[in-house]
């Protein structure tokens, strides 16, 4: 690795952010530093000021971590330059982060040459983790562990839908992949036939030539793969025009921005997650009304899912003998990743049992989401 | 399904055309290109927002609002960013230097003000929509048709019929000219200005309308696109960039839907380069380029 001193002072000119600094004494492990890599801006910037809630109650809720955060605007570049910056400058034992699988793509190489343990709470696209073994974790479930349920039941409420027309942000690599990929095999396998596949990206704000187009193409059905701004623009484009075809969409959507941008058109539109707000289970319930009690707005998965991955992450500061000290670090981040890859059965505050696989991707129970009357609800 | 995509075409050129018209404007008199336009623009979809959220008011108040609110915006601009420059004989090219720092201390404030989020207008100002056979037209689409409208044949009579335009047209033909017979050049830039910066807030509202999709960083790629068909239509020529911004919509939303979306913008600008390759003056310049 590259002298320290001199990383240290280079990296200065990187972009820095605000960093929730907090120096609590205590036991030698809670000084070991973990970093945090979150959309504080530009693309994203809803999800992360959700995780910044999940953050600031997690530390609140005692046992608080040594945390670095740093905020990736939801760019590849930025991303790698701050995960570099974690681990040689940082020191950290392990990193909580990024949000997008294109960010994860691209930062979890970085990590491994690194050797140190990286855990994207929400990354979705199938395969990064299990291409950067054994150092990279998801507390996210993959697409393809979605999918097929969210499909299911999609058709099942929809038994007429035979051909279907896909609406795909191909900027975006999450929605890239479930638009082009996972969602046409999961269609395919039960039957539905996929007319044809329109993209746009992220980032466009004039979506109607693209929903002509589809409305031409005279569909049953209409799959959105999106982001959340982008997947709310969609539809509202889509109702606008007067097509009435029962809409299913991505888990990119899933943000209650969605159904605040998207309006009324959003209603009817299914979804999948391991998270949603409305969740009756008292556990869930418990932690919605207490984030709400510190944010206006309601949590998103992107929130559950940093609170999760900030209580695994704990868990493995606490048990797997991490001393903190400075010449530990190799060994500690070693220990974090053994740690890791033994998660089994672990009772997750939030999302409940969680287990990561030998991919590194989190096994969990999926939830088909449908929105009724302006909010997010479960598909029985 | 061609029909419907020409309306929308329609719909997305118009408003190239306030933006591209705004470029032209101070070309024209300044020989210079306004790079925080798209800025402006971003303003204007901005301001007009307030007012909704805050005065409850409706789609006209908010385009009077950002009309008014763009074109102050304007004069500030060329006051702090032309006007000392010129005053000193800076280099040629310093202004357009000094609006890209304005461009970005805009995209900051407004980030700093409202949010780097995506917002909308509210639900209420959802528009009525008529089928007329295969086309779909909504009240957010002949707004902004009949905004375009009324905003160029504004600016066409002002330019040809009133004295200012007339002062205009003598300062965009020659600086000194203008100056030696007695025109006020600088009230002239000024009110040229004004005049650019509220066409672009008109076209931010109309953006933020139709689309609801309003950010600070909203201009950055409607701000290129004016000044590409600035170019298009040739430099400085407001009745090119009229024309262009209406062909530049059309193009977009046909590859959209005949070829791959995607390349949308690789398509626009592919097309505009082969045009200026074969006319370099644009389609509207007359003689030779400078």
């Amino acid at each position: 690795m590259v002298s320290h001193g001199k990383f240290a002072r280079f990296a200065l000119a990187v972009l820095t952010l605000s960093a929730l600094a907090l120096g609590v004494a205590g036991p030698a492990s809670a000084q070991a530093k973990i970093g945090v890599l979150m959309p504080l801006s530009g693309k994203g910037a809803s999800y992360g000021a959700h995780q910044q809630v999940a953050i600031k109650m997690f530390q609140d809720k005692g046992g608080a971590l040594n945390l670095v955060v740093y905020d990736t605007r939801g760019e590849n570049t930025d991303a790698i330059n701050l995960t570099r910056k974690l681990i040689g400058s940082d020191h950290v034992v392990a990193i909580v982060g990024p949000l997008f699988s294109g960010e994860s793509e691209v930062t979890f190489p970085v990590a491994v040459q690194g050797k140190t343990p990286i855990i994207t709470p929400t990354s979705a696209k199938p395969g990064i983790a299990a291409a950067n073994r054994p150092w990279a974790f998801r507390n996210a479930l993959t697409s393809d562990k979605l999918d097929g349920a969210l499909v299911e039941k999609w058709l099942a409420a929809n038994p007429g839908v035979k051909k279907v027309v896909i609406l795909v942000d191909t900027k975006d690599a999450v929605s890239k992949s479930d638009g082009g990929i996972v969602l046409p095999a999961a269609l395919k396998d039960r039957g539905v036939t996929v007319i044809d596949s329109i993209s746009f990206q992220t980032g466009d704000i004039d979506y109607s030539a693209q929903v002509t187009k589809a409305k031409s193409l005279n569909p049953d059905g209409l799959v959105v793969a999106a982001l959340y701004n982008e997947g709310a623009n969609v539809v509202r484009e889509l109702r606008k025009q007067g097509l009435t075809q029962p809409i299913v969409a991505g888990l990119g959507i899933m943000d209650p921005r969605f159904i605040e941008l998207a309006g009324p058109a959003a209603e009817g539109v299914m979804t999948v997650n391991d998270f949603w707000t409305d969740n009756p289970d008292p556990a869930v319930a418990r932690w919605v009304a207490e984030y709400k009690q510190r944010s206006p707005t309601p949590p998103s998965n992107a929130a559950a899912l940093m609170y999760d991955t900030l209580d695994i992450v704990r868990a493995c500061v606490e048990k797997s003998g991490v001393s903190g000290k400075p010449d530990d670090l190799e060994k500690d981040r070693e220990r974090m990743r053994d740690c890791l890859s033994r998660v089994k059965d672990y009772k997750a505050p939030v999302t409940g049992s969680t287990t990561f696989n030998a991919d590194g991707d989190a096994l969990r129970q999926p939830v088909v989401l449908v929105v009724r009357k302006g909010k997010f609800e479960s598909v029985r | 399904m061609l029909l419907q995509q020409l309306v929308n075409g329609l719909m997305l050129g118009s408003t190239y055309s306030l933006i591209a018209i705004g470029y032209a404007l101070i070309f024209g008199v300044l020989g210079l290109v306004h790079l925080a336009h798209g800025e402006v623009f971003m303003m204007g979809a901005l301001i007009g927002l307030q007012i909704v959220l805050w005065l409850h008011a409706g789609p006209a108040v908010a385009l009077v609002g950002a009309l008014l609110g763009t074109a102050a915006l304007g004069v500030l601009i060329e006051l702090t960013a032309f006007r000392p420059i010129r005053a000193r004989n800076g280099p040629i090219f310093a202004p357009m230097v000094s609006t890209i720092g304005v461009g970005l201390i805009l995209q900051e404030v407004a980030t700093k003000a409202f949010g780097g989020e995506q917002v909308g207008f509210p639900h209420r100002l959802e528009p009525l929509t008529w089928r007329l056979g295969p086309v779909t037209i909504s009240s957010v689409q002949l707004l902004i048709l009949g905004t375009a409208l009324v905003l160029m044949l504004a600016l066409h009579l002002w330019v040809t019929r009133t004295r200012m335009g007339m002062a205009m047209r003598a300062s965009a033909e020659s600086t000194l000219t203008a100056r030696l017979l007695g025109i006020s050049t600088d009230r002239v830039i000024l009110v040229t200005f004004a005049v650019a910066s509220a066409l672009a807030g008109a076209a931010g509202v109309l953006v933020g309308l139709s689309f609801n999709a309003i950010s600070p960083f909203m201009g950055i790629d409607m701000g290129v696109k004016g000044l590409a068909i600035m170019l298009l239509g040739g430099l400085g020529n407001i009745y090119g960039a009229m024309v262009g911004g209406l062909l530049l919509g059309a193009i977009e939303v046909l590859s959209v839907a005949y070829l791959a979306s995607s390349y949308r913008d690789a398509f626009v600008f592919g097309v505009m380069i082969l045009i200026l390759l074969f006319r370099p003056q644009g389609l509207f310049g007359v003689g030779q380029v400078r």
